[in-house]
């Protein structure tokens, strides 16, 4: 038994060192200067808590004894310590050496060394580095196993108490919305010094949290009068949200809501019909190019010749911003169809690849077709929406905009989601064939699907020229396709409050985070592959999905596609891995 | 009465099913006829010389069979997992990449400046480099991202692929930096042949040989050891394979091990071909090779290798045989194989496993 917990403890202690040497090769201890050390044995404390409590189920916690647990959290901390601290010696010798490292590993600077030991630059390039630093990094570190036991322990103690979380809780969660709109508001006030220069941030912060907080409000309500009460109050708040935010908030919060109106269209095709579209950048791209050429004719050579032979003048925009939306909708939509008929027997995999390629396709038009999209040049000098004359291109205007269509597309999406179409798109997902054998038209069905994804999608990509002014190839590249896939999983699949939850967490969360901007992508896609593992139906499933994802009482059948998933039996099964 | 009703309703939507399927492949039809047409009246007239077609035929072919090699991984983990491994482009990238440094090594070592023998013993190391830094890659990938998600619905283990995809493209971005590095040729691999006026550059074949070898290696290794074999058992049914005594855990990894050095050859090889490596080089050659993978029916390993050597000709081919700019060649392959999938919806080989729960 000992010998066990200790070869755990060597196990985890190899893991916490992988990640230690990765953190430290991408440069992290430079951006945390003198405190790099401690910051980085927390978050090995983190780390060690994770694996050492085992698993995610109650029962996998409850089976610790403390003092096995102790030893493994000891022997790992040590293992950990000794090889980051030979490690950084190492590093440090190099550099004192006079060997240029950077060309072979880029972050490998004097400067992210010396983070590491608290001293200046200099030293390290001097050699000059206290004598016993090592043994303070591996003690540390040791340290952070301890501590991390001691998470395990407490949260143990913490867990075995019953908690009575009855009315206090809920009426907590109703009025943390109103709070934080009021802490908002209060932040604009521009006597308050609050958060100092980064008071900009906190505050679009507070104002994305009021919003996702205001989302989990109305999941508490009880149905029924108090849940229409606060979602009128809800919303009259959200309404007020674009007069009180400044240039910046409003714009971050602008293509916040622009890629809620794409989510939500994309949760039609794969949450509501379960077809998965790779490319769905398509219509949105095309919404967007269409709006630039009915906007500015002249920026396109082709279309703007076409327009003169024509007799008619290119050199103004053809029809306003309002008179486009069933055009670009119309067209959007109609791609979908176009995309729709030849993927009509397609399935799964097929259809992902099918689609990713045609996304890909209207991208390389756009990129070469130079005489029709100007290329890599882009269209420029695209017009704002104007109401009555007065332009409403400016940012706190744009985000009213999206908010609307939002809302306009999350209406239409509720209604489809409990009309016939929808139960038919339901029946479809779950099972193509016996939807089939039970009457529904699989050929309308799906091209339904496909043309009113495509149509919201449309819309989205008209107010995005709108707010750009200034289109090119580059922004609907295939990340577009995934970032939104990404988004409609995280916020939960099928769920409307999910897709606003997962649009302001992927989009919203790195555009406030952007002073950290080089590990913005990286920590994004970590997140990815841990909300996979851990909570798979996202954050705000609707509630069929999170019976599918949580069902393990359910029957097991022999193919892994129509397996209700076992996560955590499964990972008990697997041993109390870390 | 209630049969009645039943054979009616499953005839009108069997009656409807059928109209859908002549309404598509017509449209086939027509997009293939315009592309007939269209090859006929610029490539033909175009006149180009015929060793411009064989020379052009030539570098699909070496294309191909680096695609062969990619789309081999995704094939296998398709088969086994019935999952699309959308991060086995960056497990090729990273095989370039620490290919590049072994060749940076023995560069200084000298190798490479050396006699003949020295030179390929160094290039053959510089593979083996290039695979093991790939299958490490693959296998911490399969034990962290995916072998959690194993029973969990399709798009789950998807969208922790795509996730992995990311983290690792900008993970070597930022600890590797921006810029590019350069697989510099050795003086052994530069120039080539001339078979009559068809230029035939060295790397090329050998390109072309190793991948051969390298899907022989494979075809050998699926069809003739027990490994093999239980690995065809593992992609046939999980379970009963686990009940036969396979440890299925273990055939799992040692699929990603062989696709994950089959990318890592194609990095190395990819990378002499190109002569740089980039953090995203390995994205749009993974696009193509599960393009690839799925034209010839994703979960068959010949299909997967009749597919790529396809689309490396047709890239190759396509653009001066359609007369236009090569820029479009991506074009060409996606329409092809949209073309392909609309008369045969699980690839030109491909049978058995679309016809599963897709």
């Amino acid at each position: 038994m000992r010998l066990r917990s200790f070869q755990r403890g060597l196990r985890i202690g190899a893991i916490a060192f992988a990640i230690l040497t990765y953190l430290i090769l991408i440069g992290l201890p430079t951006r945390l200067g003198v405190v790099a050390m401690p910051v980085l044995a927390l978050l090995t404390a983190l780390i060690f808590w994770v694996a050492l409590r085992g698993g995610k189920s109650k029962q996998a916690l409850a089976y610790r004894a403390p003092a096995p647990l102790l030893l493994t959290g000891a022997t790992a901390g040590l293992v950990a310590g000794l090889l980051t601290a030979a490690l950084i010696a190492g590093f440090a010798r190099l550099l004192a050496a006079g060997v240029n490292v950077q060309p072979y590993l880029d972050k490998i600077v004097p400067m992210n060394i010396a983070a590491l030991y608290g001293v200046m630059p200099g030293a390290v390039v001097t050699g000059d580095l206290p004598a016993w630093s090592w043994l303070w990094q591996a003690i540390l570190l040791t340290l952070a196993g301890i501590v991390g036991v001691l998470l395990v322990l407490s949260e143990r103690a913490l867990r075995q108490r019953t908690w009575s979380t009855g009315g206090t809780l809920r009426w907590l969660t109703i009025l943390l919305p109103f709070i934080l709109l009021t802490f908002v508001i209060w932040l604009g006030n521009p006597d308050v010094t609050l958060g100092g220069n980064n008071r900009g941030t906190l505050r679009l912060l507070a104002a994305m949290a009021a919003i996702g907080s205001a989302l989990f409000a109305l999941r508490a309500a009880r149905p029924g009068r108090e849940q229409r009460v606060l979602a009128l109050l809800l919303l009259l708040g959200l309404a007020y949200l674009p007069f009180t935010l400044d240039q910046f908030q409003n714009s971050v919060m602008g293509i916040v809501f622009i890629f809620v109106m794409m989510g939500l269209g994309l949760n039609i095709v794969v949450g509501f019909a379960g077809l998965l579209d790779l490319g769905y950048v398509a219509f949105f791209a095309i919404g967007a190019y269409v709006y630039a050429f009915l906007s500015a004719p002249f920026a396109s050579p082709a279309f703007s010749a076409l327009l003169t032979s024509l007799g008619i003048p290119a050199d103004g925009p053809l029809i306003s911003f309002w008179a486009a939306i069933p055009i670009t909708m119309l067209t959007a939509g109609l791609g979908g169809v176009l995309l729709g008929i030849p993927v009509l027997r397609l399935r799964g995999d097929y259809l992902a690849i099918v689609t990713l390629g045609f996304g890909e396709i209207i991208r390389l038009f756009m990129l070469n077709m130079s005489d029709l999209t100007n290329g890599p040049r882009g269209l420029l000098n695209v017009a704002p929406p104007y109401l009555f004359g007065y332009s409403l291109g400016n940012p706190r205007d744009i985000f009213i905009l999206a908010l609307l269509g939002a809302g306009v597309i999350a209406f239409a999406a509720y209604r489809l989601d409990g009309s016939r179409l929808g139960r038919a798109w339901i029946a479809m997902r779950e099972d193509e064939d016996v939807a089939q054998a039970t009457g529904v038209n699989l050929v309308q069905t799906k091209l339904l699907a496909f043309a009113i994804g495509a149509l919201f999608a449309g819309l989205a990509g008209q107010l995005y020229a709108a707010r750009q002014t200034n289109i090119f190839p580059d922004n609907f590249t295939l990340f577009v396709s995934v970032d939104t896939l990404s988004l409609v999983i995280v916020g939960g699949m099928g769920s409307i409050p999910g897709v606003v939850l997962g649009a302001l967490a992927l989009k919203g969360l790195p555009e406030v985070l952007r002073g950290i901007d080089e590990y913005r992508i990286v920590t994004f896609a970590a997140l990815l592959v841990v909300m996979m593992i851990v909570r798979p139906e996202g954050i705000l499933p609707s509630t069929r999905r999170r019976r599918e994802l949580h069902d393990i009482g359910g029957p097991a059948s022999e193919s892994a596609a129509l397996e209700p998933a076992l996560p955590s039996d499964y990972r008990t099964l697997d041993g109390g891995k870390p | 009465m209630t049969s009645t009703i039943r054979s009616s309703t499953s005839y009108r939507v069997r009656r409807q099913a059928a109209t859908t399927r002549w309404v598509v492949r017509g449209l086939g039809l027509i997009g293939l006829a315009l592309l007939v047409w269209r090859v006929v009246t610029v490539g033909l007239a175009e006149s180009y010389p015929l060793s411009f077609w064989i020379s052009q035929a030539l570098n699909g072919l070496v294309l191909g069979g680096v695609y062969a090699l990619v789309a081999l991984g995704y094939t296998l983990v398709y088969g086994i997992l019935l999952m699309i491994n959308f991060a086995h482009g960056e497990v090729m990238m990273i095989g370039a990449f620490t290919g590049v440094f072994a060749l940076q090594f023995f560069t200084a070592l000298g190798w490479m400046s050396g006699p003949t023998t020295m030179v390929v013993l160094a290039l053959l190391l510089i593979a083996a480099a290039g695979m093991l830094g790939s299958i490490v890659t693959g296998v911490t990938l399969e034990r962290v991202a995916y072998r959690p998600l194993r029973g969990a619905p399709r798009l789950v283990p998807l969208i922790s692929a795509i996730g992995a995809s990311l983290f690792l493209q900008y993970s070597v971005l930022l600890v590797f930096g921006v810029s590019p590095r350069t697989y510099t040729r050795p003086p052994l691999l530069e120039g080539g042949f001339r078979v009559g006026d068809v230029f035939v550059p060295y790397t090329g074949v050998i390109i072309f040989v190793l991948s051969l070898l390298l899907m022989l290696a494979l075809y050998l290794i699926v069809q003739r050891t027990k490994l093999g074999k239980a690995m065809r058992a593992v992609a046939e049914d999980k379970g009963t394979a686990a009940l036969m005594g396979i440890d299925v855990d273990r055939v799992i990894v040692f699929t990603f091990i062989l696709s994950a050095a089959l990318a890592g050859a194609a990095g190395v090889m990819l990378g002499f071909h190109n002569t740089v490596v980039k953090f995203n080089s390995g994205f749009v050659p993974g696009l193509k090779a599960f393009t690839a993978a799925v034209l010839g029916g994703i979960g068959n390993i010949p299909g997967a290798m009749v597919g790529a050597l396809l689309l490396g000709l047709i890239e190759a081919i396509g653009p001066s045989a359609l007369g236009i700019p090569t820029e479009y060649k991506d074009i060409i392959a996606f329409s092809v194989l949209v073309i392909v999938l609309i008369f045969r919806p699980s690839g030109l080989l491909g049978e058995v496993v679309s016809e599963k729960k897709a």
